[in-house]
């Protein structure tokens, strides 16, 4: 039995045929193209499969699709605008945040929420949110850092209007 | 220096910063098949049948392979070639491999797997090292169950310890360690248009790989070509072979395209681990403070198959006794077959296990003899010239005192005492239970594949007539910046941006072989092939201006006399080179790998806090004080000394594959608990100390493994400065501390 799902991915229209136990990973993966989106563990340990639905940090390897009917998605895909890095994408990069870069979309989207939640993060919010993050390269040292600069750069982005 | 040393933008940063960076495991191909391994129920079993007749009966299965279906030889192996790439008549362990299924898709691939019927004749697993050592116990293999064994002795032991006013003797234990990269094993396999069978897959030599797949399949070198350009982690567990064969036997099977990704329970049960070991040591030193005396007795569980078990045990000889003098060392170890798994090459490859005995030696040393513990190391430190723990000269610049120095200077230490009070924001009936302490430990790590063992990277470098540069290398990114570093090098030598060179790499079709992606040695192998590349190119540019030298800069020829833009020069597109690097080793051969000529050093100063009512082990402050000669990628350095620190702090206080009677108990992260951004101190420091290689490019040599190995025996330390509790073993959990503690108030 196929359901018809329909998705809206990084502000895009989506419909899906999918199998009623299909993960939205697998969905995101196979059928939209979005590689960006990995599997760590395909049990929600790791954190790489991280995606927003609806707003909420959600690892999309324990969420089935034809259950996100209708949700609103956004993926690493859908941080870029116009070619261009989002400031916390760009912070990454300078920050030295990234090695074998396979943690990074999933750290990535724990980033986005958080800060999201918080407008100041202090360090131990930073730690604590993306703590269902795994990464082995990096020691997370440079990962918090890139957020800390991101919260910052937002923070005086708003007190400049 | 423009570039090298500076805190550069990594070169790939932006591609996995948007998702766009394509992966083994991402890869896709029309009309491709799932592959699905078939592994043992069993770890030690005889096989008396194997029916895949229900399999191949599954909607969408394709074809089912068996150890039949090999038209080569139905073994691999990094050194000895003793693993079936399909098992028909016994099985090792819980990870071996019996039956490949191909599917149009990977439920019908999953769902036929489990349909293959196996009959067993189930055997008593060998899961004690010590056991399976003994006479009479059951052979695993033909030679029996000591896959290797080294006898080293220098100076006289005992009267070493006749000489020594301190004598410690203790057994250390170490676990098994999954490398946990976030991707787990992945690949794909295809013809290529030219009909060669193209494995592009995550393995850290490709070279290797393709004379292993070939060698499996009955093909020539040619016939086969490996890629594994950008690959999700490695750290050793991906240098043997993984899923490339699998791969490859099935597109040669079917003629189609194929799939495989380890799921992380099977990437957890079938690759290679650290080696779990037993290390009784036994050490002295005299009332003035001189070691006199190392004595060890080593126990390395190899598991089913030797990968690289035999080396590995080198190198925890060879490391033994530290990065220090010591006049009377003897040194026993074995390597065993059990049916515990398998292991291999793990950052820090035998170095870890044992930095962590002889480190918690020299500590115990220094206390009972009432030194300072900084103090004791650096009087017996290694020097340019001293002859090493195994009777061999260190030729080479030994930073290893320069990064006690360093370390002396760091806050940590310096202000070691206030370091060790409960800061006073923490309430005092919170404070009174917890207890702080201050460890060091000093180690050194041998770069390269050592003595014996060729060691080389011959590496391409293309120059455009604009001036741009394209150098290839086959070693692999695996997350370490090594790339980016190549990228630096280059752009330095040829005086041009870092953004007019690319890297391609790891491509059997277009790289040249510049050798393994482990054992510290890419920046500086690969770095040196770059330079010396660079000076053909500038002698044969010179020829062709009619000169008698020229310097590259900027694109431009700089001769004695004038300056010859390269558009006069190159007559195509571009003009290539290739040149050859080998790592020079010692003169000496003791063992396969052993010793080494080249090493980096390091020290570590860990703070940790004790909850006493708890258990709870906190590690609050790390500084890395690094020496891997000169640093070219700045941010890379910091970046693996970070993450060095978390793996050190994994093998510390939660890292352990858990086996029962063989069979692997934690096998994804809810059970196997790797450290999270909550379990690394915020308070992270990591320290250049730049001694200059001489025979490094720009004075560089490698900190990947350097900078984990002493994070374990720091973290040992500080326990016991803290609670005043020495752990044998490891990981030290809360439940260890209470106990620990109990016993010592009884």
């Amino acid at each position: 039995m196929k359901i018809d799902v329909g998705l809206l991915i990084n502000g895009t229209e989506a419909r899906f045929e999918v199998e009623p136990d299909e993960r939205l990973v697998d969905t995101l993966r196979e059928k939209a193209g979005m590689t960006g989106t990995k599997i760590g563990c395909g049990m929600g340990e790791c954190g790489a499969c991280s995606v927003l639905m609806n707003g909420k940090l959600v690892p999309s390897c324990l969420v089935l699709t034809a259950s996100a009917d209708g949700a609103e998605i956004v993926t690493v895909e859908g941080l870029a605008a116009d070619g261009r890095l989002s400031d916390l994408q760009q912070a990454f990069v300078e920050e030295g945040a990234i090695q074998c870069g396979y943690c990074t979309p999933g750290m990535l989207m724990a980033g986005e929420y958080l800060l999201s939640r918080y407008k100041r993060p202090t360090t131990d919010q930073i730690r604590n949110g993306i703590a269902g993050n795994l990464c082995r390269c990096t020691g997370y040292a440079k990962i918090v850092s890139a957020i800390r600069k991101t919260a910052r750069k937002r923070a005086v982005k708003r007190s400049g209007r | 220096m423009k570039i090298v040393g500076k805190r550069v933008e990594r070169i790939d940063a932006e591609a996995k910063a948007t998702g766009r960076m394509i992966y083994p495991s991402d890869r896709r191909l029309d009309g491709m098949l799932w592959v699905e391994v078939v592994r043992s129920a069993h770890p030690h079993a005889r096989i008396l049948s194997i029916d895949t007749r229900q399999a191949e009966a599954v909607d969408g299965v394709v074809r089912v392979l068996t150890a039949r279906d090999v038209p080569g030889e139905n073994a691999f192996g990094i050194q000895i070639q003793d693993m079936p790439v399909l098992c028909f008549d016994r099985v090792r362990y819980e990870g071996d491999a019996i039956a490949l299924i191909g599917a149009e898709n990977r439920q019908a691939a999953r769902e036929a797997a489990a349909l293959v019927q196996v009959e067993y004749e189930v055997l008593e697993p060998l899961t004690d090292p010590d056991e399976a050592m003994r006479p009479g116990a059951v052979a695993l293999h033909p030679d029996g169950n000591i896959l290797h064994e080294g006898h080293f002795n220098k100076g006289d032991i005992a009267e070493g310890f006749a000489r020594s006013s301190v004598i410690f003797e203790n057994t250390y234990e170490v676990p098994m360690m999954d490398h946990a990269y976030l991707e787990t094993e992945a690949g794909i396999s295809y013809y290529g248009e030219d009909g060669t069978l193209t494995v592009e897959s995550c393995g850290q030599y490709i070279y290797r790989d393709q004379t292993q797949i070939a060698r499996a399949l009955g093909l020539s070198l040619g016939e086969v070509r490996v890629t594994a350009p950008y690959v999700g982690g490695a750290f050793g567990g991906k240098d043997e072979i993984t899923v490339q064969i699998y791969l490859a036997l099935m597109t040669y099977h079917t003629r189609r395209p194929a799939k495989m990704v380890a799921t992380r329970e099977e990437s957890i049960i079938s690759h290679t681990k650290r080696h779990p070991a037993r290390m009784r040591f036994k050490t002295g030193a005299s009332k003035s403070g001189k070691l006199m005396a190392v004595e060890a007795y080593i126990v390395s569980d190899t598991g089913a198959y030797a990968s690289l078990g035999g080396p590995v045990l080198n190198l925890m000889m060879e490391h033994a006794a530290g990065p220090y003098l010591v006049p009377n060392v003897k040194v026993d170890a074995y390597a065993v077959y059990t049916n515990n798994g398998f292991s291999g090459a793990f950052r820090g490859f035998g170095c870890t296990q044992v930095c962590v005995a002889i480190e918690s030696q020299m500590d115990l040393m220094a206390r009972a003899l009432k030194r300072d513990r900084l103090a004791f190391r650096q009087d017996n430190i290694l020097h340019q010239g001293d002859m090493a723990g195994l009777d061999y000269e260190m030729k080479l610049v030994v930073g290893a005192e320069d990064t006690i120095r360093a370390a002396r200077k760091g806050k940590l230490w310096r202000k070691r005492k206030s370091n060790r009070k409960i800061p006073s924001r923490v309430s005092p009936s919170v404070a009174r239970h917890r207890k702080r302490g201050i460890g060091v430990a000093s180690q050194m790590q041998g770069l390269g594949l050592g003595v014996g063992i060729p060691d080389y990277a011959e590496v391409e470098v293309e120059l455009t007539r604009d001036g741009k540069a394209i150098a290839k290398a086959s070693t692999n990114e695996i997350g370490q910046g090594a790339y980016t570093a190549y990228a630096q090098m280059t752009a330095e030598r040829l005086g041009i941006d870092l953004e007019q060179v690319e890297i391609i790499g790891a491509d059997t079709g277009v790289t040249p072989d510049s050798g393994t992606t482990t054992a510290s040695r890419t920046t500086y192998a690969v770095g040196n092939a770059i330079l010396m590349t660079v000076d053909k190119l500038e002698k044969r540019l010179a020829e062709r201006a009619g000169e008698k030298t020229g310097r590259l800069r900027g694109g431009v020829l700089c001769c004695p006399s004038r300056q010859v833009p390269l558009g006069e020069l190159i007559d195509g597109p571009s003009i290539t080179v290739r040149a050859t690097f080998h790592i020079p080793v010692q003169d000496r051969e003791m063992g396969d790998g052993l010793p080494h000529l080249l090493y980096s050093y390091g020290t570590h100063v860990v703070l940790v806090e004790v909850d006493t009512l708890t258990g709870e082990i906190s590690v609050e402050a790390i500084e890395a004080y690094l020496d891997g000669g000169r640093v070219i990628f700045r941010t890379g350095f910091e970046g693996q000394s970070e993450g060095g620190i978390a793996q050190g702090i994994g093998y510390a206080l939660f890292e352990e594959v858990l086996l029962n009677e063989g069979h692997f108990e934690n096998t994804n992260f809810n059970t196997y608990i790797i450290p999270s951004s909550m379990d690394v101190p915020v308070k992270i420091k990591t320290v250049p100390v730049q001694v200059k290689e001489a025979s490094g490019p720009y004075g560089a040599k490698g900190i990947s493994e350097t900078c984990m190995v002493g994070v374990t025996p720091a973290i040992l330390n500080a326990l016991q400065d803290a609670i005043g509790v020495r752990f044998l073993r490891i990981p030290v959990r809360a439940e260890d501390v209470l106990d620990a503690l109990e016993v010592d108030e009884k």
